[in-house]
């Protein structure tokens, strides 16, 4: 089987096809363990990207549940830009109930970075791209705009 | 001597003027970032909405402000925050353009930013019970509804409705008993109260408080 096919094979496991619906490349190991994937999902009936997922590593276990090391998630609208970008050390994927989670920190961006926050304990809820994050939740907001002074 | 100076929120006063929105003659110079903590958050990234829970601090280059809970609108790729709702124990505080202290309080504060015309709004609201307050060295306010005009650093606030007014008094010169500099004395104390009727509709110059000739 090729790396390709394991990694999709692992990540559709229970339904997880709504989370990736194509993998792009990676390696695979005989245990199940993937290195360097990366997964695209498209837009219903459409060519155009709607997320880009990456990982260091992808570990199966139990249950549906799949441990992915060094998470990248990139989130395209529909016109092809770049809506956000999510990181994350290391987080628990269910591919039963498409939410992604940890206890570790985690980091977003909006497309061109001004908007960034970070902080520490998150799920990520697939279906309705909705994310909490739990603790100590830091904010940063580059106005690019400008304070108007009389001269 | 002690120099009586009573402070009605005289026509200079800068603690409140009339609002005017829209930003004209004015230079553009870079804002620093803006900074929000909290204990948790929700992001909804279909909504494009952010929710701050507990504790929530914003450090802007303008103000802080504390609250329980913030509700930003994301930004798209290259746009920038247009909305923001502060709900509970809303604390604001911030200097104007000579320098000073203002303090705000209020159960509510929104804020909106845009741009018509070529013409730049940005405005804080404050709302909600108990009145919102807006105090500095020269005074203490209150009203149905407070606007705050972010974008004329002369003309900054603007007091809607039931309408409270405590001037302090300010004194020059040792005040007897104690050390302290009279200038730096303010308390409710030695205030003067206004309180203007509920039917009172608009203070758009504080320095004549609503219903007074």
């Amino acid at each position: 089987m090729s790396a390709r096919a394991n990694i999709a094979g692992m990540a559709f496991a229970a339904g997880a096809a709504l989370w990736f619906t194509a993998a792009t490349g990676g390696r695979a190991q005989q245990d199940g363990h993937a290195s360097d994937f990366t997964t695209t999902e498209y837009f219903p009936g459409q060519k155009q990207v709607k997320t880009i997922l990456s990982g260091a590593e992808a570990i199966p276990r139990t249950g549906g549940l799949l441990i992915i090391k060094q998470l990248k998630l990139q989130k395209f609208n529909t016109d092809g830009k770049l809506e956000c970008i999510v990181t994350a050390p290391e987080c628990i994927y269910d591919t039963k109930g498409c939410t992604a989670s940890s206890a570790g920190p985690l980091q977003l961006q909006n497309g061109d970075g001004k908007f960034q926050v970070a902080g520490e304990g998150f799920l990520w809820r697939q279906t309705n791209s909705f994310l909490t994050i739990s603790n100590q939740v830091r904010t940063r907001i580059e106005n690019g705009a400008t304070a108007n002074i009389k001269p | 001597m002690k120099r009586f100076c009573l402070i009605a929120i005289a026509a200079g006063c800068s603690l409140m003027a009339q609002a005017q929105t829209n930003a004209t003659n004015t230079l553009s110079t870079p804002r620093g970032p803006t900074l929000i903590n909290s204990d948790s958050a929700d992001f909804d990234l279909t909504g494009h909405e952010a929710t701050y829970h507990g504790h929530v601090r914003v450090d802007d280059p303008q103000m802080k402000l504390t609250c329980e809970q913030l509700i930003v609108d994301l930004p798209a790729a290259g746009g920038r925050v247009n909305h923001i709702v502060a709900e509970t124990n809303v604390v604001i505080d911030f200097l104007d353009n000579k320098g000073q202290t203002n303090h705000m309080t209020s159960e509510k504060a929104v804020y909106v930013y845009k741009v018509e015309n070529g013409l730049t709004n940005e405005t804080v609201t404050l709302s909600g019970k108990p009145q919102p307050q807006m105090e500095n060295a020269q005074g203490k306010q209150s009203g149905d509804v407070i606007i705050w005009n972010r974008v004329n650093t002369n003309t900054y606030a603007r007091i809607i409705g039931d309408y409270h007014l405590i001037a302090y008094q300010h004194f020059s010169g040792a005040v007897a008993g104690t050390n302290s500099s009279a200038a730096s004395t303010n308390s409710d104390a030695a205030a003067k109260t206004t309180r203007v009727p509920p039917d009172a509709v608009e203070n758009t110059n504080p320095a004549v408080p609503p219903g007074q000739p």
